[in-house]
């Protein structure tokens, strides 16, 4: 702990806590655990880059359905390998936090959904939501028929300006009603 | 022109118009109707003679075009400046001066929604840009993206300096953008400052220190009261391993063990506290003695100790102060009550407010797909299984809902019937126990009037107890069996269903036992003690039942479930009974507040005990919940349901125990008065005395014990409520029309994209583009739309702007204004081609060629009015005309409109298209553009080439 808190500085560390949702404790294991991802050789952590497979192995989005969009979304790389730095990492740990606002959740959550980055859910975003929810195996699908009917179901009910899409505001709308909608417990 | 320009930076939806903006430079001297007409009209197929019979007429003088696009600045200018940046920055000064200090005349919270609002906007809309589309066609946009991105970073920093610090973190927090972006943001805000503050002296470097060492504190305060909160990580735990709702038992658990503490506190300190410091020997006889069964029974040895209603003396305790302990005891325990009344009045309120006022039955399939995954979920087997249940409820949601359709009567007969057999077995079910309680308890009493007190009979006194918490075991069982014939239409009305149930046999249960303390122990002397002592019996037994409960119901059936019976299944957690089962204690430690008032501390422990029970009970023996309901929602039921019946039940019977029942005679604090509240009538006779205190007798004699006081307050509160019940209902009209606005917009909007994209169809080098386009399309309202929906009647506004601008160019203009919203657009259209017809007369050479775009003005017109005019849609003229001559009057404090935009880029499109059709061979093919708009300025930007090639 003393020695990733003089790793860190008491500045950067509170500029951390300025931008994010987290408290020190929560921004110091973070960052242990980040350190933890990274090879022996990358010693100095705040500019590496670690890849996805890598956050991947994290217990907690190693079963999460959404694991790949998560990193998809967060990633600010330029390659759009979904690999994360340090302030990525943050990024993420603070938008599935508790005291993270519905705005930021329901934004990063939104990006998540929107599988073909068009910022808005069509019909094919939402077809993927619900293989990803259901499972994507043969048996576990839903079928065509079924996945047509719950579509226009989803549609009729959250499209409220009837475009065919469920664009942010109408997808803030449905989750307004929702206050324990997301959350990731990373501790 | 320039005021176009400087407004539009500061339109969310810039970007839009920024294209057109540059195009139009371009094109002032271009001529747009050079070209002749297609006989092929795209968009009025049905209509297109017109159109043949004036191809090749004359080409239109160029400065004509203008002419009518200066026009249209106008209107443009309106809607460029958005009316909710006006409300925000009265006076707002040009963007390139960073350091503009204007007061911000709003509240922190609307100033953080306003800019995420902006923010999320521009970068749903860099997000929609960029990645796709190829760059060689967005080279001239991206250009004007940028300048407007950094132009709203500009105002966005600015807005963010004239916040104070506290407020400036939290909003920057506040924004949804990446880590980098928010760094940025900092830096540039914390530079402007540092170069302010450089003019400063040392005091104000000292007080930003001492507010960052605050910052700093407030920091590690926040961290550290994290920590210290009871059992987060085990509640992060069961939440990875169940999900939220059943994280809700525990957290709800949690709640009851804070207020039971609060309560301890507060009795133990204002009434226990003071007597044990004052008279520290035990008044119990030498004949009694603690054999152990007291702590099952409460009686005996119990029965002398503090722990009742008994041990407490009415004297006035003489130390430091005065202590009068018949007041401690009546204040103390009505504050007790009201505080909890008002506790759960404020949380069940904001839950209401968060959870039901947008709640909209309609939206469940929704709901179930777009929010339902419990990202709180980590453990590998839980997420497979919330997968399959999550798949086999959309399954079932969907067969029902086709199943529902094909219900016959018969059929739904039947389903009434067993519905209401149901009914009333579990409602007779309920009344059969309260019956066999009534019964019991006066057998009871039969008995323990004929013997003396012994060690059998203390024993037998815990029979009822006994035999309440059976039923509360079984009961329920019986219910949820019931549960299984009965077919409900969804999930939710069979929780429903069962918690009204559970509810009726506890309500029935407590009503009894409360009639038989009321009237009948309430004649034996020093009743208060054997009431407390049944309660706490009651407590006690409830216990061991609960723990038992969660033995057999639990363990048990793993067990069976597991190694005997595989068919069963593992059981699961049910939430609804385990939270009924907590109300149902709670219920029980209020009504015993009076009677016993260390009840709370034996409360205390017992939820302290059984979170750790149920929490080991649960990782060990049961699987999540397959059917997880709204979390949140169960949550505001399960309070509503503590407040009401519950708490207000107890609270009834506290309230008609300390008015109208007389306290023992021997015993307790009142002995002596007619009734528990004439105590303060007592205090009231001792204040007289006292000079200087008339003023609370008077209050006492005016206020407390007038009836015409309560009736006026009563009076008060039904006129407020009368009140907030109108402004609900015109607030649910206001609701509906936005509704129906919001509807009519999105039509407004498909509609002219389709007319967009018709264009291209008909364009025959772009068919390679369609794709392209149509995807773009599809992205373009989204683009839209949170500016729109804000503003969309601004749109309407702006319109009806326009066309009583043209109406007044020419008087002989007779166009109706009596329109909403959806024929407003008509109408525009309408008037427009009324002005243009009459230019077109009055300079004669061009009339012919002027007629061709009239033409099919008037056509687009008449399909729109085919589309949208419906009968309801007319309304009064009045409100529309003067709200137009208003607008008209002062064009700046219009508000926006993205829509506004769309329809002119679609007019311009229509126009240019037009001419550019002609050509079998343009020179330029317009690459796939990154929105449909940028399509439409492209196809202007061709149609000026060709015009250009032509000379």
């Amino acid at each position: 702990m003393g020695t990733t808190a003089s790793q860190l500085g008491k500045d950067l560390l509170s500029e951390y806590q300025e931008l994010t949702f987290l408290t020190k404790q929560e921004i110091l294991l973070a960052y242990k655990r980040f350190s933890e991802l990274l090879s022996k050789d990358e010693k100095y952590v705040l500019n590496e880059r670690v890849p996805m497979d890598r956050i991947l192995t994290l217990p907690e989005l190693k079963s999460n359905p959404f694991r790949k969009r998560i990193c998809y979304v967060l990633s600010t790389s330029d390659s759009t390998n979904g690999s994360l730095t340090f302030e990525d990492f943050l990024d993420l740990l603070t938008a599935f936090s508790d005291s993270a606002t519905m705005e930021i959740k329901s934004h990063y959550a939104f990006c998540i959904f929107d599988f073909d980055d068009d910022g808005t859910l069509d019909c094919g975003d939402l077809e993927k939501l619900v293989n990803c929810l259901t499972g994507e195996t043969d048996e576990t699908k839903l079928t065509a028929e079924e996945m047509r009917q719950l579509i226009s179901n989803i549609l009729e009910e959250s499209d409220i300006d009837k475009d065919g899409t469920v664009n942010l505001s109408e997808f803030q709308h449905v989750i307004s009603r929702s206050p324990d909608f997301v959350r990731v417990h990373v501790y | 022109m320039a005021s176009y320009r400087n407004g539009g930076l500061f339109n969310p939806a810039y970007h839009d118009s920024e294209t057109l903006e540059i195009d139009r430079s371009k094109s002032l001297h271009a001529n747009p109707y050079a070209r002749a007409e297609r006989p092929d009209e795209p968009y009025s197929t049905g209509h297109s003679s017109g159109g043949d019979g004036l191809a090749g007429r004359g080409p239109l003088g160029g400065w004509h075009g203008e002419s009518r696009r200066g026009g249209e600045s106008f209107p443009m200018d309106i809607a460029s400046t958005p009316s909710w940046q006006r409300d925000i920055h009265p006076s707002r000064s040009p963007p390139d001066s960073p350091y503009d200090r204007s007061p911000p005349v709003h509240l922190p919270s609307a100033m953080s929604g306003n800019m995420t609002m902006r923010w999320r906007g521009m970068t749903m809309r860099r997000m929609s840009m960029f990645p796709n589309g190829d760059p060689a066609n967005e080279a001239f946009a991206e250009d004007a993206i940028r300048n407007e991105l950094q132009n709203e970073e500009q105002n966005l920093i600015k807005e963010l300096i004239a916040l104070s610090t506290r407020d400036q973190i939290r909003a920057i927090r506040d924004l949804p953008m990446s880590f980098d972006e928010k760094k940025h943001i900092r830096s540039q805000v914390l530079a402007v400052k540092s170069k302010r503050s450089r003019h400063f002296t040392c005091f104000a470097e000292c007080s930003e220190n001492v507010s960052l060492s605050f910052r700093r504190f407030g920091y590690s305060v926040s961290s550290a009261r994290q920590t210290l909160q009871l059992w987060q990580g085990i509640m992060k735990e069961i939440g990875s391993k169940f999900g939220t709702s059943v994280v809700i038992y525990f957290v709800f658990l949690k709640w009851l063990l804070m207020f039971n503490i609060f309560s301890f506190l507060v009795n133990f300190g204002f009434i226990t506290l003071p007597l044990l410091v004052h008279d520290t020997s035990p008044k119990i006889p030498p004949n009694v003695s603690f054999s152990g069964l007291e702590i099952l029974t409460g009686a005996g040895y119990f029965h002398y100790t503090v722990m009742y209603y008994g041990g407490y003396s009415n004297a006035t305790l003489h130390g430091l102060v005065e202590y009068d302990m018949q007041l401690a005891y009546f204040f103390t325990i009505s504050a007790y009550m009201v505080l909890c009344g008002i506790a759960l009045i404020f949380n069940m309120g904001s839950l209401f407010m968060k959870n039901y006022v947008l709640a909209d039955p309609t939206s469940n399939g929704a709901w179930q797909l777009l929010c339902s995954w419990d990202f709180s979920i980590t453990n590998e087997r839980a997420v497979r299984q919330r997968k399959n249940n999550l798949r086999v409820q959309l399954k079932e949601s969907l067969s029902e809902k086709a199943q529902r359709e094909r219900l016959t009567l018969s059929q739904q007969l039947r389903h009434f019937g067993v519905h209401l057999g149901s009914w009333l077995l579990s409602t007779g079910l309920a009344v059969g126990c309260g019956a066999s309680i009534f019964y019991l308890c006066k057998y009871e009493q039969q008995a323990t009037a004929a013997a003396d007190w012994s060690l059998l009979q203390d024993a037998e006194t815990l029979l009822v107890p006994f035999v309440v918490s059976l039923m509360n075991l079984v009961v329920p069982l019986f219910y949820s069996l019931f549960n299984k014939f009965e077919h409900y239409s969804s999930q939710r009305r069979q929780i429903y269903a069962l918690v009204v149930r559970n509810v009726l046999l506890k309500m029935f249960i407590l009503a009894v036992l409360c009639y038989h303390w009321m009237n009948v122990v309430a004649k034996f002397s020093c009743w208060e003690s054997i009431v407390g002592q049944a309660l706490y019996r009651l407590v006690i037994v409830d216990f061991l039942f609960l723990m038992l409960g969660s033995f057999f119901g639990e363990f048990l059936s793993n067990l069976i479930g597991t190694r005997l019976l595989p068919r069963l299944g593992v059981p699961e957690f049910d939430v609804a009974r385990n939270v009924l089962e907590l109300i149902y204690a709670q219920t029980l430690a209020w009504i015993g507040i009076y009677f016993s008032p260390l009840l709370p501390a034996i409360q205390i422990l017992k939820f302290f005990i059984l979170f750790y029970l149920k929490k080991v009970s649960l990782i060990q023996n049961c699987q999540p919940p397959r059917r997880s309901g709204r979390a949140a929602q169960m949550q505001t039921i399960f309070i509503a349901l503590l407040f009401f019946p519950f708490f207000v039940g107890a609270l009834s019977m506290v309230a008609y125990t300390a008015w109208s029942l007389s306290p023992s005679e021997h015993c307790g604090p009142f002995q002596g008065l007619s009734s528990t509240f004439s105590v303060v009538g007592v205090w009231m006779e001792d204040l007289e005395k006292i000079p200087g205190s008339q003023w609370a007798v008077w209050i006492y004699l005016n206020v407390i014990r007038s009836e015409i006081f309560y009736y006026f307050i009563s009076l008060i509160i039904v006129v407020i409520i009368y009140i907030f019940w109108q402004v609900t209902q015109g607030r649910k009209q206001l609701i509906r029309l936005l509704k129906q606005r919001i509807v009519n917009d999105g039509k407004d909007k498909s509609f002219l994209l389709d007319k967009l994209q018709n264009l291209q169809k008909s364009h025959p080098d772009r068919k390679s583009q369609q794709k392209n386009q149509k995807r773009h399309s599809k992205q373009r309202p989204d683009d839209l739309s949170p500016t729109a929906r804000s503003n969309s009647n601004a749109m309407v506004q702006a319109l009806l702007a326009r066309q009583r601008l043209e109406q007044e160019e020419q008087t002989s203009s007779t166009v109706p204004s009596d329109i909403s919203s959806p024929g407003a657009l008509t109408q525009a259209m309408l008037a427009r081609q009324r002005a243009e017809d009459q230019e077109a007369g009055a300079h004669r050479p061009l009339s012919r060629a002027l007629a061709v775009p009239a033409q099919a003005w008037q056509r687009a017109g008449g399909q729109e009015r085919d589309e949208y005019f419906s009968p309801g849609f007319y309304e009064s003229p009045v409100g529309a005309s003067s709200m137009v001559t208003r607008r008209a009057e002062d064009p700046p404090s219009s508000a926006s409109s993205v829509m506004m935009q769309v329809m002119q880029a679609r007019q311009r499109a229509e126009d240019e298209e037009r001419p550019q059709r002609a050509p079998a061979a343009p020179q330029n093919p317009a690459p796939a553009g990154s929105s449909a708009l940028i399509q439409a300025m492209l196809a202007r930007q061709q149609a000026q080439n060709e015009y250009d090639d032509g000379y």
